[in-house]
């Protein structure tokens, strides 16, 4: 019963929390570009305005691939906060990334087909980052387990400091923020045709939206996690990460996706080997 | 009543096949072909309901059954020989004669034939396989009947080879049902040998130049391996005194000198799962017609090999073997994905996922925690089921578009709208919770989570098959595409195995706590709690009835979203405004003026892992390895 609590408790305050951390992205982007920025609920304005738009599509299974992305965002997120597998949850995620590929895939738009398949690099990108983050979690809890691992008594951060910095880049990634922007852009400063999201439109957009929304609390409970000992802690470290992510974003432009898989693979594994040896020897 | 069904398992097969070789009507042939699956897939239900037993055949008129095992191996060596003199390599000749004589010296001055040994036992894994043989290889068999039809008509055969082709395959499955029945260790050397055999006919069958080229390969790789089972069978004879399997197998904690023979019986195992680097023969193999494909890839062949690795893993569990072999099999895993990510031809991206499983489940036996080992079996039930479904597809896939390249595949859904749709049920059955292939994988990655270099291959390996799954399934959808589009006609045999193989791959898969509790768990001990169809440990949790209901009603409730927006305005494909303005035509206004028509193709990073660059090293490397692996063990 309290299982299912929480789910429904995450998959109701996700989106809004994923709202308002986009509207704040926003907000704070715009100060560090020393504009004014639109108000904090923007991005909830834009998802009804996008809703209250005619429908148009190329190929229905666009429709079908959009709302299983929400779903399977929703569920990755409702799962995370019943404390269920980590592992699990970050499986139940793919779900909604390879559905997504496939919407893109779905028309014959190069801009779209583009996208898509650099989309699959950002995925192949972070997914073995991922992985490696959490099988040292296990490491060190000894569990996959959410609601095992919250009940670790140390903050994970002390004995994973370079794990926390992958789990960095794996962010990155996926907010679609600089230098990793390449399938889609998460503020359109730098592309003029939307990528993997070209030919999607109107409420299913809106969709696509929700769902990254989702995904968005989804990569920021993890890395809660890394602090989960204390609340004030908690929300420091994911504020202090956010903002540098806002300061990433804006200092840096978007390279090639060569550049991104060698650069982050290479950079990302060498951390995870040094961190992984670390927990062996102490 | 269990004498009865051994027969009708292992022996039925082998007088079907002789019955297709004789009877050359095609009705008669595919009767027979029809009640052989049909039984087979019955006897094999039976036993899985039996469970364990130990089983020794006796004599028949006189002569007993090990001397006819022992009669038949030494006919398919010098069968073997033959045809390595009739196609002129020294390298099958070297191979066979070095099975030969050493078989020979141990059948005459060493085994002491006044000992009894079992010649059947059977677990959970004996039984669970047999099923997985009986039931799919069965389905493969009548895909094959039409298949086999149209093949003859594309090629103009003036006399049909048919007879040849299905004594091969369905002797196969007999082969395959005694290899993983076997406990008599020199029986299981016969069916091995039988296996490998069988294989080079059914891939040189097209008799093409290439067909026989990569046969005389997959004959020379196996009778590899061949040499490495003899070799190895002597050697645990010298030291346990025993054919006994059971008896090895519980020999091998007791000393460090059991670990050389059991090195040489996994190089076996190795070299017939095709892992690197041993894998040019199965990817050699896909020039034979699909259904020979699909029965070396999914249930048959490939898995001898796998089993005779996991069947061992008890034996060699805590030992230096084991890491070397869990290494092996994460690099194997890695290294084969990483190179389908570069491939274009269907069959090669399925051979190589194939290999790149089977290195997963290797990696399992040799991480040999119990959970591990749970792992390797689920992966070796649903991993069947799916790769038999996909290589079906892209074989009917062939016969509708004439092509196997995936390029050749955008917008399939236009033409063969059934076929794609089944397509992508097998991609996401490979790729996607909550389904058995990821629940395998899921197992795998949790218990190689202690293990730095073993789960950081896992970690890597699991990425790149997203990439070329995700993608394929995509590129099946890409079209302009608003209305029903009827389905294709296929023929009755097709449309039921491709159905009831991708309804084996899902609804198997919802039943997967139910099968670990029944099958797994009493045979390898209990690593998971089972509540409400969830897998639960201390370590993690697998939800798999939560799940697959949620989606199942997330899959639902988005087709009906599908439906409606059938009323949806109808967009034209995004080509920054400089579309042609005529309907139905997917061009662009390009440079003079003159339309340039839409295509788009897929990323597929050669210089990262393009198959020229990369296979040199990784069969380097992948050498490396097993020297280590069997140094250590020496």
């Amino acid at each position: 019963m309290k299982t299912i609590i929480l789910i429904i408790l995450g998959i109701v305050i996700a989106p809004v929390l994923g709202g308002l951390i986009a509207g704040l992205d926003r907000r704070l982007t715009a100060r560090l570009q020393s504009r004014f920025g639109p108000p904090l609920l923007q991005p909830f304005y834009d998802v009804a305005k996008l809703f209250g738009k005619e429908k148009v599509v190329s190929n229905f299974w666009q429709v079908f691939c959009a709302w299983i992305y929400l779903i399977a965002a929703a569920l990755s997120v409702g799962l995370l906060f019943a404390g269920s597998d980590l592992l699990l949850v970050f499986f139940v995620q793919a779900i909604g990334a390879v559905f997504l590929v496939m919407g893109g895939l779905s028309t014959p738009s190069p801009y779209s087909q583009v996208g898509s398949q650099r989309e699959l690099i950002q995925v192949l990108t972070y997914e073995p980052l991922l992985i490696l983050v959490f099988a040292s979690i296990f490491m060190v809890t000894g569990s996959f387990r959410v609601d095992e691992i919250l009940a670790y008594e140390q903050p994970l951060l002390v004995q994973l400091p370079l794990m926390f910095i992958v789990l960095g880049y794996a962010l990155t990634i996926k907010l679609r923020k600089s230098p990793f922007d390449f399938s889609t852009s998460h503020h359109g400063h730098q592309e003029i045709v939307k990528g993997i999201l070209t030919e999607f439109s109107g409420p299913y957009l809106g969709i696509i939206e929700i769902g990254h929304w989702y995904e968005t609390i989804f990569i920021l409970g993890i890395c809660a996690l890394f602090w989960h000992t204390s609340l004030v802690g908690c929300v420091l470290l994911i504020a202090s990460t956010y903002f540098a992510e806002l300061i990433i974003d804006n200092t840096m432009a978007r390279m090639t996706w060569r550049w991104m898989l060698k650069y982050v693979w290479s950079i990302g594994l060498a951390m995870s080997f040094v961190n992984l040896i670390w927990l062996y020897a102490g | 009543m269990l004498p009865m069904m051994l027969v009708l398992a292992i022996l039925l097969p082998l007088v079907a096949a002789v019955g297709c070789y004789f009877l050359r009507v095609s009705a008669i042939r595919s009767l027979i072909v029809l009640a052989t699956g049909v039984v087979l897939a019955a006897v094999s239900l039976a036993l899985l309901g039996q469970g364990t037993f130990t089983y020794s055949p006796g004599t028949i008129v006189g002569i007993s059954w090990d001397s006819l095992v022992t009669l038949a191996d030494f006919a398919l060596l010098f069968v073997m020989l033959y045809y390595a003199f009739k196609l002129k390599n020294q390298m099958i000749k070297i191979f066979v004669i070095l099975q030969i004589i050493p078989l020979a010296v141990f059948e005459m001055f060493f085994v002491d034939h006044a000992v009894e040994t079992p010649a059947i036992f059977a677990d959970s894994l004996s039984l669970i396989m047999v099923a997985v043989i009986s039931i799919i290889g069965s389905l493969i068999c009548f895909f094959a009947i039409p298949y086999m039809k149209e093949h003859e008509e594309h090629l103009h055969l003036v006399k049909s080879r048919q007879p040849q082709f299905f004594f091969f395959l369905v002797l196969f499955l007999g082969a395959m049902n005694g290899l993983v029945l076997s406990n008599n260790i020199l029986w299981l050397y016969f069916f091995f040998e039988v296996t490998t055999f069988c294989s080079f006919m059914l891939i040189g069958h097209d008799q093409t130049q290439i067909a026989v080229k990569n046969a005389t390969r997959a004959l020379m790789l196996n009778a590899l391996g061949g040499v490495a089972f003899v070799f190895g069978m002597i050697w645990a004879y010298a030291e346990t005194g025993s054919l006994d399997l059971q008896v090895i197998i519980q020999a091998g904690p007791m000393g460090g000198l059991m670990l050389a023979p059991l090195g040489l019986l996994c190089l076996a195992g190795f070299t017939k799962a095709a892992q690197v680097p041993f894998q040019s023969w199965l990817l050699g193999a896909m020039v034979a017609p699909t259904p020979v494909s699909a029965l070396l890839h999914s249930s048959t062949m490939v898995k001898a090999g796998v089993y005779i690795v996991l069947r061992l893993a008890p034996a060699y569990a805590g030992t230096f073997l084991s890491q070397g072999v869990a290494l092996c099999g994460a690099f194997t895993f890695l290294a084969c994905a990483a190179i389908a990510v570069s491939q274009s031809n269907g069959k090669k991206i399925l051979a190589y996922s194939t290999i790149s499983n089977l290195g997963l489940i290797i990696c399992c036996a040799g991480l040999n925690t119990t959970w591990a080992i749970t792992a390797a079996i689920i992966l070796i039930i649903f991993h069947a089921a799916s790769k038999a479904l996909l290589f079906l597809c892209v074989g009917t896939i062939e016969h509708g578009i004439g092509s196997r390249d995936i390029e050749d595949m955008h917008g399939l859904y236009l033409k063969m709208p059934r076929t794609a749709v089944i397509t992508i049920v097998g991609v996401l059955t490979m790729l996607l919770p909550p389904f058995g292939v990821l629940l395998g994988k899921w197992m795998a990655i949790e218990s190689a989570s202690g293990d730095m270099f073993v789960i950081t291959m896992l970690a890597l390996g699991s990425a790149v098959s997203l990439v070329f799954w995700a993608r394929w399934a995509g590129i099946l959808l890409t079209a302009p595409l608003r209305d029903k589009v009827p389905a294709e006609s296929q023929s009755v045999l097709t449309r039921l195995t491709l159905t009831a193989l991708a309804g084996i791959a899902v609804v198997l898969s919802f039943f997967s706590p139910m099968l670990y509790t029944k099958l797994i768990e009493p045979m390898v001990g209990k690593s998971f709690e089972i509540t409400a169809g969830v897998f639960a440990s201390p370590m993690g949790v697998f939800a798999v009835y939560p799940i697959f209901i949620i989606l199942a009603a997330a899959f639902i409730y988005s087709w009906i979203e599908t439906k409606k927006s059938a009323t949806d305005k109808s967009s034209a494909t995004y080509m920054c405004g400089a579309n042609v303005p005529e309907t139905g035509v997917q061009s662009f206004i390009g440079p003079m003026n003159s339309p340039v028509e839409l295509k788009a193709s897929n990323y597929y990073m050669k210089e990262f892992f393009g198959e020229e660059r990369l296979t040199l090293w990784v069969n380097f490397v992948a050498l490396a390895l097993i020297v280590l692996m069997l140094g250590g063990a020496l």
